[in-house]
């Protein structure tokens, strides 16, 4: 049989230069890591019985900075403390009501909440029909959080559907009792279509929302690309209104 | 954070495979260099287990063209063929094997990476579907049109189905 591209292919490698060269490059970055790693640990643990001592700890602990609202068909919600750690974690339709019923997410690292909420039987069943799952991240730091969440393991499929939105509009979000991420392709649709009601949206999975607006920027001519192309995540870098 | 060994082994087992990918989408050796060093820290600096040694060359895969995309993000890049890239290569492939990677290279941004998942890594239509975020149907969609422009460059005796 033949397949003269993986005999093509087979040829390409990395040299032993390129190689070496960033073998070097990541000694010398895991050097600085681990030299960095030592005061910061030190001073973690003299913050932390700081925090104890003056015994305003509860309140630093659950204080919100964070919002990651995750979208598919449920939606849930985590809120973070100032440490990534999820303090509360709230279902925004029933769907998400019944996954959260079967896992325990407070307490824990955003990280590990993400990967329990993907990795549980419910959301292995959603994924399979369908693959929209959406991240949309409020936070002064969501930069860190995005970056974070595209390359562990369990959310890097999810890439380009990971986005990020400013705090106003999580806070609309909130007083309308609508996920964030929903909020958000809600203020991209009724830009096209002024008519469209945010109870139609709370109504449609996040792959039919990617779905409606896909066809109102197409029929815009706001996209030209063919639809193989835009079949996921092209949605993913709108930031939030204001 | 893994160790000093764990990193040689992998750049050992994935290099390779970096560089290859680096070739569909970037355009010189500077920035394979730094996609290759960024994929291989954010490993390292990694703690979480990988289920099988699929799973961890399926990460590998995902974070790197994660890498390439965002490197093309952030700088303008001009979407010509990569004559330099390959300038290294002319001297050790063949000729007919360097025929066919610049017919690949030349093929449109959506069809090189599926048609190089498929028939150098060997990955099924639903493999790749579930690597890349997509649909499995669109895969097979990309693989077809691939293979006919490919088929059209090279003849078509050159791919098999």
């Amino acid at each position: 049989m033949k397949n003269k591209i993986r005999d093509a292919f087979l040829q390409i490698h990395a040299t032993e230069q390129m190689k070496t060269h960033v073998y070097s490059r990541l000694m010398q970055q895991m050097e600085h890591n681990k030299r960095n790693r030592a005061p910061l640990r030190s001073l973690a643990a003299a913050f932390v019985l700081l925090f104890l001592c003056i015994g305003s700890s509860f309140y630093l602990w659950a204080a919100p900075v964070s919002y990651v609202s995750i979208d598919l068909n449920p939606s849930i919600e985590l809120t973070l403390n100032r440490f990534n750690y999820v303090t509360h974690a709230e279902s925004k339709n029933q769907d998400g009501a019944i996954l959260l019923s079967t896992i325990h997410l407070a307490g824990k690292s955003y990280i590990k909440a993400v990967e329990l909420l993907i990795e549980s039987e419910p959301m292995q069943s959603y994924l399979s029909k369908d693959a929209a799952l959406t991240f949309t991240v409020a936070s002064p730091r969501a930069e860190e959080i995005l970056a974070e969440l595209k390359t562990y393991t369990a959310s890097t499929p999810y890439y380009d559907t990971c986005v990020q939105t400013d705090m106003a509009t999580a806070q609309a979000a909130h007083h309308c009792g609508v996920s964030i991420g929903k909020y958000q392709i809600y203020l991209s649709l009724i830009e096209h279509n002024p008519s469209f009601t945010l109870e139609e949206c709370e109504a449609m999975s996040m792959h039919q929302l990617r779905e409606l607006l896909y066809k109102y920027e197409r029929s815009s001519g706001v996209i030209t690309e063919p639809e193989d192309d835009y079949q996921q995540g092209h949605h993913g870098g709108h930031h939030g209104h204001h | 954070m893994r160790t000093e060994q764990e990193a040689e082994h992998a750049i050992e087992l994935y290099a390779d495979m970096i560089r290859r990918i680096c070739l569909l989408h970037l355009k010189n050796h500077e920035d394979t260099e730094d996609v290759l060093q960024e994929v291989l820290l954010k490993y390292i600096l990694r703690s979480d287990v990988f289920a099988s040694a699929e799973h961890e060359k399926a990460w590998f895969i995902r974070v790197t063209l994660n890498s390439c995309k965002d490197l093309l993000k952030s700088l303008f890049r001009k979407r010509t063929v990569p004559l330099e890239l390959l300038a290294e290569e002319s001297a050790s492939v063949l000729p007919e094997n360097l025929e066919v990677i610049e017919a690949v290279l030349a093929l449109p941004e959506r069809y090189k990476l599926v048609i190089y998942l498929h028939y150098y890594e060997g990955y099924t239509a639903k493999e790749i579907g579930k690597l890349l975020n997509k649909k499995e149907n669109t895969i097979y969609s990309l693989l077809s049109r691939g293979r006919e422009q490919l088929k059209l460059e090279l003849g078509g005796d050159s791919i098999e189905e």
